[in-house]
């Protein structure tokens, strides 16, 4: 089990700078509120505080193209209000907000790889699955979750990472860097995309070259909710990732497949979401010795977000009311 | 949406006395699956990929085969086995009409001539799903919305005033009979992730907003006329 005083929460007011205006969903009020949440229950002191540092262009570059990187840096110089849709509302500070949002996961391998901790939850923005490789998509620029499996590869020398991707929507961007890579399982259960944005993630995607076997999609009709994600969860990713057998486990966390959220058309309750969170600390004491980072995608109800990160985190840490 | 724009006019033909063996090769390398047959410019039949398996029993492949029968198949042409004058369409009937007629004669392609039955090209039904697939934008990243409008003029509007308040782009529109005879269900395909606020403005507008999959569209009414 996991010991108390190993489990890391990255938080980072700099993240907040990333202004989308108060009409975004992925807005800074709903991290502020998070962070107040967590400060106010008294759980944030209970846990290992970590903070963020830019990530180093280096690890940037090893998931995305210098020429995007350079023109997403120019769009915020510039000041300009979105940038390549108008879903990805910027302003001067947002290149700066997802260089932290990166570096901080960086930061959580660093901590977990040296032993330190064992289990790691980033409370960062802006998120992260979206990104592909030289495209900034859903309010996504830095593909953090991807730029931290290939952190753990080159810079840690681990060689087999699972991705377990939660949010609601399917991580478009995590699939494609990772779809030809045999070293890099993705596993993703989300709204069908027929209904839900981005239109991918599709039960026949299942990765490509040396890459297929290793990208899984778990479609989930519109209005379903715990059940359905109970039975994806036992029945086709655990043993997915048990098979794989990683040496390190990654959580793309979006709290969007709740039913308040109006992002998408999931129903989970609370309790589904413990599901989840139990299912994470399952699946890492099983393949990993415990070793798990969690990272905050998607979740924009800012009523109910906060308690849902505060419901995982305490089940992260084994501090469960 | 013509078929001219859409038709592939690439084209790979065989002659009527070309051999069946030779056409069955160059179907199998250039992976074609409908052959239009051609003398002196003009379509005179079409071959598909069928015809030759039917003309070419798998024993002529197996060891031990007589080489008279070998030998018999291998003499036959593209006379004896094509299609002569196959249903074709032209370069202005529109994607359409080549839909309707594909699924009314339950034809895979069709050569597309013009008047004096010159071959310009070929449409099969791979071209046509392309063309609806871009129609329907659903390769494009966006969130389809169900809503459920009474059958009266204006609502669509209203919908759709919605979405440009927001300043979202359209990727499609589809609308669709829903159960009862009062309403009708409108689909709009979004191109944004971000749809919390639309939904939230057509529900504060009275719109009802359903899980698309309560619409069974295969249990909408729809004219049989087989
Ligand atoms: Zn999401």
């Amino acid at each position: 089990m996991n010991e108390t005083g190993k489990t890391g929460l990255v938080c980072d007011e700099r993240c907040l700078l990333h202004d989308t205006g108060d009409h975004h969903p992925e807005s800074a009020s709903r991290l502020r509120a998070v962070y107040a949440w967590l400060k106010e229950s008294g759980l944030a002191a209970q846990l290992v505080p970590i903070e963020a540092q830019p990530a180093n262009q280096r690890w940037i570059e090893a998931v995305h193209n210098i020429h995007y990187i350079r023109k997403f840096e120019d769009a915020c110089l510039y000041g300009l209000p979105d940038f390549e849709h108008t879903d990805n509302v910027i302003c001067r500070d947002s290149y700066d907000a997802a260089l932290l949002s990166a570096g901080g996961v960086l930061e959580a391998v660093d901590a977990v790889v040296s032993g330190r901790l064992d289990r790691v939850f980033c409370a960062l923005r802006p998120p992260g699955h979206h990104a592909e490789r030289d495209k900034s998509m859903g309010f996504c620029y830095f593909n953090n979750v991807a730029i931290a499996a290939r952190y753990l590869q080159l810079q840690h020398g681990i060689e087999k990472v699972a991705i377990i991707d939660f949010d609601v929507h399917h991580g478009n961007g995590i699939q494609h860097i990772f779809e030809e890579d045999p070293t890099v399982l993705y596993c993703s259960l989300h709204e069908h995309p027929s209904f839900a944005w981005p239109g991918t993630g599709r039960d026949f995607e299942e990765g490509k070259g040396e890459g297929e076997g290793f990208t899984f999609n778990v479609p989930v009709l519109p209005g379903r909710g715990d059940k359905e994600y109970r039975k994806a969860v036992e029945m086709r990713i655990k043993p997915k990732v048990k098979a794989f057998q990683p040496e390190f486990l990654l959580v793309a966390m979006g709290f969007d497949a709740h039913a308040d959220d109006l992002m998408a058309d999931i129903q989970l309750t609370a309790e589904g979401f413990d599901f989840l969170s139990r299912t994470v600390v399952e699946l890492a004491e099983c393949c990993t010795g415990g070793r798990v980072i969690s990272v905050l995608e998607g979740g924009y109800n800012p009523l109910t977000l906060p308690r849902l990160v505060e419901s995982h985190l305490r089940i992260l840490a084994g501090l469960e009311k | 949406m013509f078929v001219r724009d859409k038709m592939v006019t690439e084209l790979v033909v065989v002659s009527p006395q070309d051999t069946i063996l030779g056409t069955r090769r160059l179907m199998i390398e250039k992976q074609i699956r409908h052959m239009p047959v051609v003398e002196d410019g003009r379509l005179v039949g079409i071959v598909t990929d069928r015809d030759i398996r039917d003309a070419m029993p798998s024993l002529l492949f197996e060891e031990g085969v007589e080489p008279e029968v070998c030998k018999e198949i291998a003499e036959h042409i593209i006379s004896d086995i094509m299609t002569p004058d196959p249903i074709t369409i032209s370069v202005v009937h529109t994607l359409q009409d080549a839909l309707l007629i594909m699924y009314h004669k339950k034809v895979g392609a069709f050569p597309v001539v013009d008047e004096e039955g010159h071959l310009l090209g070929i449409i099969a039904i791979r071209d046509i799903l392309k063309a609806f697939i871009n129609l329907l934008n659903i390769e494009e990243p966006g969130t389809l919305l169900c809503v459920v409008v009474e059958e009266k003029p204006g609502q669509m509007k209203k919908v759709v005033d919605v979405i440009t308040e927001e300043n979202i782009s359209l990727g499609s529109v589809l609308v669709a009979r829903y159960w009862d005879e009062d309403h009708r269900a409108l689909f709009p395909y979004l191109l944004t992730c971000n749809v919390a606020t639309v939904k939230r403005k057509l529900m504060d507008l009275g719109f009802e907003l359903i899980e698309p999959m309560d619409m069974l569209l295969d249990q909408v009414p729809v004219n049989e006329k087989e």
